[in-house]
């Protein structure tokens, strides 16, 4: 194992691989990434593969608007020889109480603000999108074309691949046991398969994040929640795009191969790192799939599986440099939605990392902002 | 081609009855599964692969491999190896990975 690097980054998610492949193409050398597992294990392969620029506030719009602009063109840039799998066919959103009809509308006057392509429809407008749709308790809809959905695994491949080439080294199946630090400053990563000297660590453990900041003493505003997704039986192209509803709690998508997945999580389990599915949720989920879209209820259910949302009081996420400790950088509390954001979260760290101007600014996005009491909460997560 | 006389068992047959596999009448006994049935009626071909389209037949007959999906009724990705045949059921070949709209 490496003796020292600039930097060691504590995950091989999505979130980690940006992160190390934006530090390297500006330059830094020495750039470490450590996976207990192997790269896309947590969050990122567990997750939906959904991304879309329909937000509530400005800040997860901004991010998801500019990360949706890097995937229309990274397979190019990122020179890979495999596919990311980017496909937008949209992400229609439907609201079935008044509140949700009425949050839309201010929803919908942001990213329009913002210039994000997206309109509040009628029922039967959304039956056009989805023709299987049962408008039965639907009020309104929003629908964004560009929205879409790849594939996490060869997107993490293709950043991983890319980093590689400019240097990064990766260290899977190592866990990050230990980090050093002469209380005002990180000295060093400790791992099972030996030490790092390093003056910075970049705590991208997704759903174990709050674990990585309990080594350095720092309590992480953040919790993790599991969320569950089934998959079934490929079909002929039937859906277009990804149909949500906050108030039923589900996403469901179709994806390339033809299988549907289909999404929950459930705010009142226990929180304590479980990842293994529930016949519960099978349940729930299939009595929800076939009332809002009742064609898919002769689909056979294939598998399903579990992952860690990481979750901040604001829905929105945690990043940048930490007050108490110098060179504790955080990517952290994504809320469900650190794969669609990946691409700015990379770009923005190793700006931030490097002492630059970042291209957003993400002041505001710094772990004390709840002290502060500035909760400026994200109302739009499933 | 049924066995009709065996060393050892003894069949005991279902009531006639008559389903339509692509638009032919084709005889089957209650009781045995629709790609028994089939089968028995010559039929060998019962749904083309995804990708290549090559023929896919009767295999594994335990309702594992998937290589006898067909539409029944109008409803794709049958196991006719696990699915008991009825009178007046309509089998079709099926190409690619089933409709369901």
């Amino acid at each position: 194992m490496i003796k020292s690097a600039e930097v060691v980054i504590i995950g091989g998610g999505i979130t980690g691989c940006s992160i190390a492949y934006n530090l390297a193409k500006k330059g830094v050398k020495d750039v470490v990434v450590i996976e207990k597992d192997y790269l896309a294990s947590g969050a990122t392969g567990r997750c939906g593969a959904g991304v879309r620029q329909q937000w509530g506030t400005e800040m997860n719009c901004k991010l998801a608007m500019e990360s949706i602009k890097f995937y229309e063109t990274a397979n190019e840039v990122l020179e890979y020889e495999g596919d990311i799998e980017f496909k937008q066919g949209g992400y229609l959103i439907v609201a079935s109480t008044e509140k949700e009809h009425q949050q839309f509308k201010k929803n919908v006057k942001l990213q329009k603000s913002l210039g994000i392509e997206v309109n509040q429809i009628t029922p039967e407008e959304a039956t056009k999108i989805v023709p299987y749709l049962n408008t039965e308790n639907i009020i309104s809809a929003t629908f964004c074309p560009k929205d879409g959905h790849l594939n996490p695994f060869t997107t993490t491949d293709a950043y991983a691949k890319a980093a590689k080439r400019l240097g990064v080294k990766f260290y899977t199946n190592t866990e990050v046991t230990g980090i050093k630090t002469d209380n005002t400053k990180i000295t060093g990563v400790i791992t099972n398969k030996g030490e790092i000297a390093t003056s910075k660590v970049v705590n991208a453990a997704g759903g174990f994040s709050k674990e990585i900041g309990d080594m350095v003493g720092i309590d992480l505003p953040v919790y993790s929640e599991r969320h569950q997704i089934l998959v079934t039986e490929p079909v002929e192209p039937t859906q277009g795009p990804m149909v949500m509803s906050f108030s039923l709690n589900i996403y469901c998508q179709q994806t390339p191969v033809g299988a549907f997945i289909m999404g929950r999580g459930d705010a009142n389990e226990p929180r304590d790192l479980r990842r293994t599915s529930s016949w519960q949720f099978l349940d729930e989920m299939s009595k929800t799939v076939t009332e809002l879209l009742p064609a898919l209820g002769g689909l056979r259910v294939i598998r399903q599986w579990a992952g860690l949302y990481n979750i901040t009081p604001d829905k929105q996420p945690i990043l940048g440099s930490v007050k108490e400790l110098d060179g504790f950088y955080l990517a952290i509390g994504f809320s469900g939605h650190g794969f669609m954001l990946a691409p700015m979260t990379g770009l923005l760290l190793a700006e931030q990392i490097l002492g630059e101007k970042t291209s957003i600014d993400i002041s505001m996005l710094d772990k004390d902002r709840f002290e502060r009491g500035e909760l400026v909460l994200e109302p739009s997560v499933v | 081609m049924r066995i009709d006389k065996h060393p050892i068992l003894e069949f005991q047959r279902g009531k006639k009855i008559k389903f339509i596999f692509d638009g032919k009448e084709i005889e089957a006994f209650q009781g045995e599964t629709i790609a028994a049935a089939l089968h028995a009626a010559g039929v060998k071909v019962l749904g083309k692969s995804i990708f290549k389209h090559r023929p896919r037949g009767f295999y594994c007959a335990i309702g594992n491999c998937s290589s006898c999906f067909m539409v029944v009724n109008g409803e794709p990705n049958v196991r006719t190896c696990v699915t008991m045949v009825e009178d007046g059921m309509v089998v079709e070949n099926q190409n690619g990975k089933g409709e369901i709209l």
